[in-house]
Parts: C-alpha cells; structure tokens; sequence
C-alpha cells in the first residue's frame, strides 16, 4: 500500500512522461504473458465500449447550434414526433407480421401432426407420429437457429437484455442494425412455430429498439441508402431517446400495454429521462398499440372491432367469480413467495447452463445442434406426456383448437393435449380462463414440472426467443393446480376460482424469473384488463422479487453479468466510500498536444494494445518541464475524421482550396466510422501537425483525485459521460475513468468485489 | 292523487288475467268491470287488438316452453320446436309493430312492451331468444328457418339408421350379458357408425370455416347431443373404439430422442475446446506493479 504522498509523487511523474512521449513508455512495461482463465461471471469484456451521450461541444457544435433559430428548433421538435409515430406505427405493424405468420405456419404443423396421430391412433404406429413431430420441429428450429447463429448472433435470445444495456450507454456491436432486425423477426417465428418453449413478446421489444433506431437516423448502413432525413439526430444522445421510445412500442404492441411499455422503459432501459420524453414515448406506444390493433381486427374479419390490443391477449376476469376478496390478500402473498422460490431455482439453473454453454457450446454449429436436440426432445416429451395421460375432457363446449382424441373414448379430448399441443400463448390464456374442471390435478403437476425443465433449458439458445409467455405458462399452470386443491381443501367455495389463481401464479412467476416490479404490476393490469387486480399482482411481484432477491438475481441481469457487459447500476456499490478517484482512474494516460504531429496521432490510433477512445488534449508546450494544463478532450472517431479530411496546419497554410470541415461530416461518418488502418498517411504527412483545437471538447467533465467513488459514479451515470478525466490541484492530467473502471466494483456475497479485464 | 295507481294496478292485472286465461272476458264485461273499479268506462287501458295480440303472445310462449321443456332430453329441440319458435317470433313481431287505433302515442308496442317495470313480454322473447341462439339452431335449419336444411336430415337418417342398427344386434343376445360381450354390435354396426362419425366430421369442418364469430363454431345442439349420444354408446357402453397402443415402439423412440442431449452435452464437454479469456492487467496505481519501475528509471 502506498502512502498518499508518495501516490502524489507517482501522479506527477507519470504526468512529467505523458508529456514527453507516452509510447516509449508503454512499450517498454515489462508485459507479463497473457494470462488465460475459463470464462466466469467476475470479468469485463474488452469488446464493449461506451456510447457518447454526452455531446462533444467543440466550436463547430456550438456554431452550428447558434445558427439554429427559434423556428428551426420548433421543426426538429415536430420531427421528434413524426419519428415516434413512424416508431409506433412500424412496431405496430412487425408485430402484426410475426403474429399472422406464427398463426399460420403454428396452425398448419399442428393440423398436420394431428392428422397424423389421429390416422395412426386408429392403425397403430405412433411412433410415427412422434418422429414426424420431432422432427418437424427440429428442422424448423434449425434453421431458425442457423440465421441467428452464422449471421447474427447478437439476435439470439429475448433481446432484453441487449436493449437494457444499449440504454444504460453500453455499446453492443450490431444491436440496432437492420439485419439484426430481420433474423429476429424471422428467427422468432422459426422458434415459436418451433414448438420450443418461448414466446415472441420478448423479442417484440428488440425489434421496435431497431426500428426506432433505424428510422430515427433517416437511412441504413446496411442497405447503403441515406434518405438525407434527420440528420441532426445522428448521434448518441437522440438516438438513445428514441431507441426507449422504440422499446416501449414494442412492450405495448407485445401485451397491448402501452402504459407499461412507457414504465418498462423507463425501470429496465432508459437511464436518462424527461418528461417530455416521456410524453413521447407514450405517444409512440399508443400508435404501437393502436395499429397492431387495427390491421389485426382487419385480418380477423371484424375490422374497427379493436379486439386484440396485443400479441398475447389475456381475455376478459370481469365475471364476478374472477373478483377477490380481502381474505385472499395472505394467499396470493403465499404464491408470491413460491413465486420467488421458483424463479430463483430457474435462474440458478440456467446460471449453470448459461455459464456451460458459454465454455463449451461456443461454435456456431454446436449451437445449432443443441436447438435441434431442445427441439425434438420438446416435442418428444409433449408426446409421451400426451401419451401416458388419461385425462379426457368432453369436446362439446370448450374451445381447443387442436383436440387431440388419442386414447380417449370419442367425442372426447386428452386435456394434456391442450396444454402441449398448442403454442404456448394459447396455452396460458387456456389455463386462465377454461372452467373449472378442465384440467386434471395430475395432468397439472405434470405439465408445470416438464415445463419448468424445457423452458429453462431453452432460454439461453442461439434461437430468438423470449422468456416472458414460458415463465407465465408455468406460474398458470401450478396457480391453477394451487387453485383446485384450495378449492378441493375449502369444499368447493365460490371464490376458489383456479383461473383467477392461474393468473396470480403466473404473475408470480414471471415476477420471480425476471425480477421487474412497477412495469410488470402494470402491463399484467393493462392484458387482464382489470384495475382491482392491481392491488394483488402488485403485492405477488413484491413478494415474488423480495423472496427471489434473497437467492439470486434476476434472469436478464444475470445473463448481462454472464456476458461480461459493464453494467452501471444506479448507485455506486454501498460500501465503496473508501475508494477515491485515484484508485479507480487508469493512469498513464495518453494524452495529446494541442498541436499535435500527424504521425504521432497514427500511431497512437492503431496501437492495438491500448485501444483507448478518448484523449485529453494538453497544451502543446514544447517546454516540458512547465506544467501542461488540460485543455479539452478528444474521441478517437473526431481523430479518424480529422485524418481522413486531412485537416493538416501545412495543407491550411498552403493555401490550398480547401473546405472547412463542418459537424455534417461527423455526423455523415456515425455510427460506423471507418477503422484506422483503413486510412492512408503518407510518409510526408506524418510530419504535418494538426490543430485539435477547434475540433476537441474544450469543457470535459473532471474530477480532482479525491473525490469518492460513490460521487464519481453519480457524475459518470448521471450525465450518460463515457470519459472523466481526473485531474490534479494544477489541472495537469493524472488519470481517466472510463465505463469499465467503475463496473468493476460490484457487490458480492463477501463485500466490495473486483472485476477483472479480459479479451474475450 | 293517491287512488290513482291502485286500479290502474288492478287493471292491469286483470288484463293479463284475462288475455292468459282461457277464460275471454268481454269487452262489455269489462267496460262494467272498469266501472266498478272506479274507472270511467270509456278510458280503457288496453285496447281490444292489443289485447288479443297480447294473448296470442300468450299462447305462443306457453306451446314453446312445453315443447322445449318435452324435448330437453334427449335434446330434440330444433327439429320439434322451431315451428312454435318462428310463430312466437312474428306475434311478437306483431306486437312490437302495432299500433293501436286511439292515438299514435297510445300504441300496442308502448302499452304491452314498455309501460311497466317488470317487462314480461320482452323478458320472455328474450329468453327465448337467448335459448335459441345458445342452441345454435339456425345451424341446422334451413336458410328461411322452415324445416331442417338437408345435411341435417342426412345426419338424422344415419343417426337412426345407426340406432337401429345398434338396438337390431343387441335383441338376440340376453339381457344379463357381461359389458365386455358386445363384439357382435361393434362387428356389423360399425360401417354405419363410421359413416355417421366421418359425416358430423365433415359437417363440422365445413361449419368452421363458414361461420367466422365465436358460436356459429357448433353445430345445431340436435346434431351435437346425438353425436355424442352414439359416441357414448359407441366407445364407453359398447367398449367398441379399442386403439391399438404401441407403446414399446413409442418408448423406444423416445427414449432414443431423450438419449441424445446427454450424449451430445457429454461429447462437447469432453472434446469441445475450453474457451479461455485473456486477462488484460489495467493500468492502476495500486495495482500496476511496473509503477515503481517507472519511479525508479526517472526518480
């Protein structure tokens, strides 16, 4: 340990070297050989970087904002809005895509599997059957996994998670990309019609990320078109804004909740919030909402019926049997906390999993075969459930889809059946709101037990698929079980409706996986259709989430832990006062003169071991023995431009014809700038200088060296910053802190835990 | 003030009364009834076509009620009833277009329908609405609901053909028979019942994709419960539907299917490469041990 003078000391060397020549320096650290481990959860990934949501207020900003009027601020505001519409209408209609075509294709395998059975039931030979449905599905989910895993794999899983990252500032390569947009609509039908054990809500809220993304920058990288529309939010600050805007369409075109869509976004994704922006992102969810409705009263015959706000439809608990009573408040507690229990034992198994196919299963191949695998055995154990149950239900008066008779005496139906053979959004809303009676105890337990396996054994494949409709299938499930023995134990009261229990089980379970409280309370709300329940789901979440807390976390924030993502919480770790900025910064830093030779500015770029993205600009003294006092700040992407334009002294003082670089051509390069070794320096031209004065941020955020972590991660997670320089009482240079030296203290079981660095 | 209501009360009672029972009573009668009331004559309540409307009405509720009530079982209610229902239909039809010849204000709809709280008169073609529909009868009637559409009686010939067929085989064997002696009924009887089964299938099939809203998914309650009448015989009293269950191959296959996961996590775990990270030191004053190098070389 050392003591603070001699740190003081140490600070001011490193900063007399970074003056002189900071590579030499580098170079010449003794590397220690890489140090290799397996793959865990205490490590920061290299591969992600932060996004700029704080602007760059160089000179050419500021001009450009000058020249902005009054009235021209007023169209960039109507702009904003015509996005969010655009937003909504196109979430809206994406998912009226997925879900017709689900419908379809789900409707077309299950009559042909059925067909099969029934032809086989009567000859003998189901064994068949079962092969043609396993297989059938396998090959559907393999190509479904195909398109995720060889061409995009980011599009892999519910997307949640990527969305909650991309909004807390972590750039996730490829996450907003048109492409990633088309293999997840098409891998979320491959998967749901599949037969595995996912929905297609979650991915709903990735694609409208995408969507507003994509329309908020008027053009596609990936198609190469540039629509020359909204170019002024061509840059990370708006974008994120309408990539909430965007998540919250989706939510609310998935559970026709556009109130919880705008909660979702504002608990799960957005960290930085306004209430106009909140305004406007209700105003998109509700076009959301509003159009998948429409076009989907349309496709169903009864057009400006706006029947199915959502993908996944509730249906109606307003019959008087559905009401609660005040003494059934400790019940739902109670299913609360199993609830809880549950999803955390899900979690922590696909903790396991997760962290087994991170090791092991990392070919894309590999990947694919284990889809299939989970596919055919899904299938299969929906069949040998199928085909050992003896639960028929008589055929008149309920509405299956699919009635499988198999063994069952004609005119009558395996009740299983209704529960496997079927996808799974039916399922729930099957097990919610068919009469009492309906389902066997057994056929019950059975199924919740199965379910529970498949669905947790599937999340976590390279298949797009969500997490949401699964964990409420099984909470449906054994809520309804709960619901028949509390009726059977209460001799068949009136209140013991299992369908009522079915939805409190379901939302306990969800609640429980993946941990969300006020937006969940809200979209359950706004899909049943039915305030008073507002009181009950709220307190099962409660329950669910404090009760699940104790054991693990939730699902999506495990699987960002798992992913190595450098995650900010909203608050520092609590016992992190201690620490000071000197102890968390980076130091040296590589610093820049204000004048700086073109050479050196190469060089520093394409050094690969220290891919740094920001630079403090210094005052370019050839003296070195004076101070050097920052003076601005730097991103790499402003240098690449610089580079390319050719914004050399010389070239300027030659008075050549030259234009004057503007922020349009800063912005025309976002958000793919090109790499370094892409652009060309000649020889002669490495000896030119550069001017970064006019180009650098001259007002960068800066804390002196003992100032607390907890003050700096409020001023880093607060303003969206991606570098803070620290500096000393003489404002020269001491260190930086980025994104990944603060995600690094985390709270663990015993205390303050440091995560380290690692190429993955 | 306060007389008022209690003869316009009993007036109304009496001429329900009257328009119910069996019993007509006079339109001179009642003038005198009224009078004794305390009532001038001349100010009837109910006009004389209202009032025989009312009792057609009346009548044709009752024949309703007791055809359905006769036919609920087993169910037989579109085939016997749906002359009576189209009859109540168009009284009440009658009713609710009259118009009494007093003054436009003082019509039959009015007086009948809609002068007191209780309603009888809609409450009972409501229900007999509701019945109607809930029965989906319309689903084996014919287009102008006049007799039974011709699929339907298709199904009944087969039905009774089936019936019969099944009562034919069952005369020569003995009463005490054991539940499991009933080959000979499932050996001849079943060409007809397959043909009854496959034709209520298609039926079905066909209904389905015609009719798009929520009830019109049924057929015609007759058709239903003798469905599932015949079934009942048919696979639980006869025992004749006896699937033949595989349930070897099926285990065998399964099991086949529910091996490979394990072989297949077994293998990547012991052939596939670990994935390993690289840590990378970061550059810190604490714990960058070159520092003091560094504070040696220039100090």
């Amino acid at each position: 340990q050392l003591t603070p003078s001699s740190l003081l000391r140490i600070g001011q060397l490193s900063n007399v070297d970074l003056n002189e020549d900071v590579h030499e320096l580098e170079t010449e650290l003794p590397r220690q050989r890489p140090n290799e481990i397996p793959h865990n959860e205490k490590l920061l990934s290299l591969k992600y970087e932060s996004l700029d949501y704080d602007n760059s207020e160089n000179q050419l900003f500021l001009e450009e904002e000058r020249r902005i009027n009054h009235a021209a601020f007023r169209t960039v505001e109507i702009k904003r809005w015509v996005i969010c519409a655009m937003i909504g209408i196109l979430t809206g209609l994406v998912a009226c895509f997925i879900d017709i075509v689900v419908e379809n294709l789900a409707g077309l395998k299950y009559r042909v599997v059925k067909d099969n059975i029934d032809k086989f039931t009567a000859k003998g030979g189901l064994s068949f059957s079962l092969l043609l449905w396993a297989t059938l599905n396998a090959s559907v989910v393999m190509v479904g996994s195909m398109i995720v895993a060889f061409i995009e794999p980011v599009a892999a899983g519910s997307g949640i998670p990527q969305i909650k990252c991309y909004l807390n500032g972590v750039k996730i390569p490829h996450v907003v990309r048109l492409k990633t947009l088309v293999i997840k609509v098409c891998g979320v039908i491959l998967s749901v019609v599949g037969g595995l054990a996912v929905g297609k809500e979650g991915p709903m809220i990735h694609s409208g990320s995408v969507i507003a993304a994509g329309i908020s920058q008027g053009r596609s990288t990936s198609l190469k078109r540039d629509f020359k529309i909204f170019e002024y939010f061509r840059r990370d600050t708006e974008k994120r804004d309408f990539v909430s805007a965007g998540a919250a369409a989706g939510v609310s075109a998935a559970f026709g909740a556009p109130v919880g869509g705008v909660l979702f976004s504002l608990e799960e994704g957005a960290s930085f919030w306004n209430q106009f922006l909140t305004w406007r992102i209700f105003f998109a969810s509700m076009i959301s909402t509003f159009t998948l409705n429409s076009v989907l009263s349309v496709y169903h015959g009864n057009a400006w019926d706006l029947s199915s706000p959502g993908l996944i439809n509730f249906g109606r608990f307003d019959s008087e049997k559905m009401g609660y009573t005040i003494q059934e408040i400790p019940i739902f507690i109670f299913m609360g906390v199993v609830g809880g229990i549950l999803g955390a034992l899900f979690n922590a198994l696909n903790y396991w999993l997760t962290m087994f196919r991170i090791r092991y299963i990392h070919r894309p191949c590999l990947q694919v075969v284990e889809a299939m695998l989970v596919a055919a055995v899904t299938a299969t154990v929906g069949f040998v459930m199928i085909y050992c149950s003896r639960d028929c239900q008589p055929i008149q008066g309920s509405s299956v889809a699919y009635p499988l008779q198999l063994f069952c005496a004609d005119g009558e139906y395996n009740s299983m059946a209704t529960a496997f053979f079927n996808t799974p959004e039916k399922s729930v809303v099957n097990l919610f709101h068919d009469p009492p009676g309906s389902y066997n105890p057994m056929t019950l337990g059975m199924f919740t037990l199965m379910y529970f396996f498949l669905a947790c054994w599937t999340y976590g494949l390279t298949v797009s698929a969500g997490v949401f409709i699964p964990s409420l299938l099984i909470g449906a499930a054994w809520g309804r079980l709960f619901g028949i023995s509390l009726s059977y134990l209460t001799k068949g009261s009136i209140w013991a409706d299992p369908g009522k229990y079915a939805l409190m089980g379901a939302a306990a379970q969800l609640g429980g996986i993946v941990r969300m409280t006020l937006s969940l309370t809200v979209i359950m709300m706004e899909a049943t259709g039915n305030v008073t329940y507002g009181f009950p789901i709220m307190l099962v979440l409660m329950t669910a989430k404090i009760v699940g807390d104790y054991f693990v976390e939730g699902l999506y924030d495990m699987h960002i832990q798992l992913q190595s993502v450098p995650f900010l919480h909203w608050e520092a770790p609590v016992t992190s006062h201690s620490l000071t900025a000197r102890e968390v910064m980076s130091t040296p830093v590589t610093c820049l003169r204000r004048i700086e030779r073109v050479g050196t500015v190469v060089d520093i770029l394409s050094d690969t071991s220290s891919n740094h993205n920001g630079f403090p600009v210094v005052e370019s003294n050839p003296d070195t023995t004076q101070v050097a006092g920052l003076r601005g700040l730097i991103l790499r992407s402003q240098l690449i431009v610089l580079l390319k334009h050719k914004v050399f002294v010389e070239r300027a003082n030659l008075n050549l014809v030259q234009r004057r670089l503007k922020l349009k051509d800063f912005r025309d390069a976002y958000p793919r700038f090109p790499p370094i070794q892409s652009i060309h320096v000649s020889q002669d031209e490495r000896e030119c200088m550069i001017d970064l004065s006019e180009f650098m941020n001259p007002s960068p955020y800066t804390v002196p060296q003992e100032a607390s972590l907890p003050r700096v991660f409020k001023l880093f997670r607060a303003l969206g910053l991606r570098h803070l320089v620290v500096v000393d009482n003489r404002n020269e240079v001491v260190g930086m802190v980025t994104r990944k030296d603060l995600a690094r203290y985390r709270l663990g079981k015993e205390g303050l835990e440091e995560l380290s660095l690692a190429q993955t | 003030l306060c007389r008022v209501p209690l003869p316009a009360l009993t007036l109304a009672l009496l001429g329900l009364a009257a328009a119910a029972g069996p019993r007509q009573i006079p339109t001179l009668e009642l003038a005198e009834e009224l009078w004794s009331a305390g009532l001038p004559g001349d100010l009837p309540e109910l006009e004389p076509e209202c009032r025989s409307l009312l009792a057609a009405f009346a009548e044709g509720s009752a024949a309703l009620t007791d055809c359905l009530g006769r036919r609920a079982r087993p169910v037989r209610l579109c085939q016997g009833c749906h002359g009576h229902y189209r009859r109540l239909l168009a009284q009440y039809g009658s009713i609710a277009r009259a118009v009494g010849n007093s003054s436009e204000s003082h019509n039959c709809a009015k007086s009948i329908l809609t002068s007191d709280r209780l309603q009888i008169v809609v409450t009972l073609s409501e229900f007999f609405n509701e019945t109607w529909e809930a029965a989906n009868c319309a689903n084996c009637l014919k287009n102008n609901s006049e007799g039974l559409s011709n699929s339907t009686e298709e199904f009944l010939d087969l039905f009774n053909k089936s019936l019969t067929c099944f009562e034919h085989n069952l005369q020569g064997q003995a009463i005490d028979l054991s539940p499991n002696n009933y080959t000979e009924v499932c050996k001849n009887c079943n060409e007809t019942y397959t043909k009854l089964n496959d034709l209520y299938n298609r039926l079905q099939r066909v209904n389905r994709q015609g009719g798009e809203s929520e009830h019109s998914a049924h057929l015609c309650i007759d058709v239903e419960d003798a469905m599932n009448i015949t079934r009942k015989l048919w696979s639980r009293t006869f025992n004749c539907s006896l699937p033949c269950s595989d349930t070897v191959p099926v285990i065998a296959v399964s099991s086949f299917i529910l091996f490979l996961p394990i072989v297949f996590y077994l293998s990547s775990f012991l052939h596939s490469k670990q994935k390993k990270r690289i840590l990378i030191l970061p550059k810190r004053i604490q714990s960058n041990a070159s520092l003091v190098n560094i504070q040696e070389k220039y100090s």
